[in-house]
């Protein structure tokens, strides 16, 4: 098995899931919320590593030894914070592979711009109900 | 890695810490044990041998340093790593002085924990011979400071210094045996040394500051 290192910032709802679905598969995940109330989300699945801290502070980022992640998931609820640490993971720790949540469609030119790859929820979820509404109507 | 199967019990009491390792050594030549506190882990070096264990120094009942006491004692033959959190340095140094000379901190990566194993039971393989390079004599160093033999290891390193004496490494690890056997300004000596020798060299300069500040006198000697 190979078995990555993946570094999550904010332990919401959708950042607790990908921990607790990448380490159920086996991967090995840190995950780093401001809120320790947060790492409740975590189920019994969830085997790697929580980091109580503020991720936009660069010494929590080393503390997660980001500069060894192979993939780096910003998913905080804020998308200004989710560009800056998703550009720090890059910039700096060199993070071969970094994606951003991004709730606001309007920017995900500029992050694109910026080569930081996103994911923009609004987004997916209007082409599945258009997908949805075009096959009701075949 | 070395021959057949190298046997190795994880002792921590956190779950997830034993997960993460036993995955990372999934596919690594060893065959992995876990012990969840002291006293599991002392039941289980009774029934079989392990060639190493990695050993959290923090759990409740009967903790890591404890253990490490009794295996320095009865298995002297057992090498033992140090699974550390952020920040927690307090009983480092008493720990090197009992032989358990690598640590790695929490989080760790998968590779970072195959790489010290790998780089752990290498050493032990290591014969001592006549001819052996640099590096080799640092690792022996380090094989002797586990087996808490400082004499042998001072030697070692002094050999190294005779192979490359322009290069910092062994200088920063004659350092920290000093250290370890309590001569601090022989200690501040040699990291001195290393330091002018390179100035870069982030393990020296760490371990100078360190011996030259009381407020930090927790911390270990980096190797």
């Amino acid at each position: 098995m190979s078995q990555h290192y993946i570094v999550i910032t904010g332990c919401g709802r959708l950042g607790s899931m990908l921990a607790n679905r990448l380490s159920r598969d086996g991967e090995s995940v840190v995950i780093i919320d401001r809120d320790e109330s947060t790492f409740d989300n975590l189920t019994s699945e969830f085997s790697g590593f929580t980091i109580h801290g503020d991720a936009t502070e660069l010494e929590v980022l080393r503390q997660a030894k980001t500069e060894r992640a192979d993939y780096f998931l910003a998913v905080t609820s804020n998308d200004n914070v989710n560009l800056m640490i998703a550009q720090v993971a890059k910039l700096i720790f060199g993070v071969p592979l970094v994606l951003a949540r991004v709730f606001d469609p309007a920017r995900e030119d500029i992050y694109a711009q910026l080569g930081i790859n996103v994911v923009c929820p609004a987004r997916l979820s209007a082409d599945i109900f258009l997908q949805t509404l075009k096959a009701a109507e075949d | 890695m070395t021959d057949p199967k190298s046997k190795i019990i994880v002792v921590d009491d956190e779950r997830n810490i034993r997960l993460t390792i036993s995955y990372a050594l999934e596919d690594a030549n060893c065959e992995i044990d876990t012990a969840v506190n002291g006293e599991e882990a002392l039941q289980k070096l009774r029934e079989q041998s392990y060639a190493l264990m990695l050993l959290d120094l923090r759990m409740p009942g009967m903790d890591g340093i404890d253990v490490l006491r009794y295996v320095a004692d009865q298995y002297p033959d057992m090498r033992v790593v140090i699974i550390t959190a952020h920040g927690t340095v307090q009983n480092a140094v008493e720990a090197m002085k009992l032989g358990a000379i690598e640590f790695i901190q929490k989080p760790f990566t998968p590779q970072e924990i195959r790489d010290v194993v790998a780089n752990v039971l290498a050493r032990e393989s290591i014969e001592r011979k006549p001819g052996l390079d640099y590096e080799t004599h640092l690792e022996l160093a380090k094989r002797l400071i586990s087996a808490r033999d400082l004499y042998a290891a001072m030697k070692e390193t002094q050999a190294a210094i005779a192979i490359a004496p322009s290069r910092a490494e062994a200088f920063n690890l004659l350092g920290a045996i000093h250290e370890l056997n309590g001569e601090p300004s022989q200690a501040k000596k040699h990291y001195r040394v290393a330091l002018d020798l390179d100035p870069t060299f982030a393990l020296a300069r760490d371990n100078l500051a360190r011996v030259s500040d009381r407020n930090r006198r927790f911390e270990r000697p980096r190797l």
